[in-house]
C-alpha cells in the first residue's frame, strides 16, 4: 500500500477488484483442495484455516493495489441439513466488491466468499 | 500510541459493542423460532438489515462487511475460517456464535476503517 499521505478516489480498472477473476481463483483452491476429501471433524478446522489463507495469498498476487481482502470460508458436513449463508456490506459499491464459489462432493460441502474493500 | 486522543479512540473497531449488536440482532429474529426453511432467508436478511443499522448507527469511519450463516441442527459439523489483508491496527472482526434446539447461526462482522 502507498504512502499515507497519498490517496485515490477509485482504483484504475485495471487494478480494481475482479469479482469473476476472484471467482475463478477462489474455485481453482477448493477445487485442488477438497476434490476426494471426506468430512473429518478434527481436520476440517485446519483445512478451512489453510483455504482461507490460500485464497487471500491468491488475491494478493494479483495486482489490486491498496484493497484490502477478507476471506470467509464455510466447510460443513453433508448430512442433508438445511443451511442459509447470507452476507452484506456496507461500502462503496463503486470499489468494493465480493466473489464467493462453493464446492461440494458426498461428504462434505464449502463455500468461500472473498470481500475486496478499497483503502482511499 | 496516543491512546488518550479522543479521535483515535472514537475511530477505532470497539469489539465488545459490535458482538453486543450481533447478539441483539439474532436474538430479535430468531428467539423463539424452529428452523424453517420457508422462513431462513428472510432471517437471515432481516439479521444482516437489523446489525447494519445498528453498526452505522455507530457514526465510525469504518465500511462493513457483514456475514450470516444459519444451519439446521442435524449432528452434521460445521467449521468456518476467515483470513483478513488489512491494517490491524484499525480493523477488526467480531463473530458471534448462536445456538437453539434447532438451529446455528453464526455471524460476523468486519470492519474496515476508511
Amino acid at each position: 500500500m502507498g504512502d499515507a499521505a497519498d490517496f485515490a478516489l477509485e482504483p484504475p480498472y485495471s487494478q480494481k477488484f475482479k469479482a469473476s477473476r476472484a471467482k475463478e481463483l477462489i474455485n481453482g483452491v477448493l477445487v485442488a483442495r477438497l476434490t476426494g476429501q471426506q468430512y473429518h471433524a478434527d481436520n476440517t478446522s485446519s483445512w478451512a484455516r489453510e483455504i482461507a489463507d490460500e485464497i487471500k495469498n491468491k488475491l494478493k498476487e494479483e495486482n489490486w493495489a491498496r484493497y484490502k481482502f477478507v476471506v470467509q470460508v464455510f466447510i460443513a458436513e453433508q448430512r442433508g441439513e438445511g443451511v442459509r449463508l447470507a452476507c452484506r456490506g456496507f461500502w462503496d459499491p463503486n470499489t468494493d466488491n465480493y466473489a464467493h464459489d462453493s464446492f461440494s462432493n458426498e461428504s462434505l460441502f464449502c463455500v468461500a466468499t472473498a470481500f475486496g474493500v478499497y483503502l482511499y | 500510541m496516543e491512546a488518550t486522543d479522543p479521535s483515535i479512540e472514537e475511530a477505532a473497531f470497539v469489539a465488545d459493542d459490535v458482538s453486543n449488536i450481533i447478539k441483539e440482532s439474532i436474538d430479535a429474529v430468531l428467539q423463539n423460532q424452529q428452523y424453517n426453511e420457508a422462513k431462513v432467508s428472510q432471517w437471515t436478511s432481516s439479521c444482516l438489515e437489523h446489525s447494519i443499522k445498528r453498526l452505522t448507527a455507530l457514526n465510525k469511519p469504518f465500511k462493513y462487511v457483514v456475514t450470516c450463516i444459519i444451519m439446521q441442527k442435524n449432528g452434521a459439523g460445521l467449521h468456518t475460517a476467515a483470513s483478513c489483508w488489512w491494517d490491524s491496527t484499525t480493523d477488526g472482526s467480531r463473530t458471534v456464535r448462536w445456538e437453539n434446539k434447532s438451529m446455528y447461526c453464526i455471524c460476523t462482522v468486519f470492519g474496515l476503517a476508511i
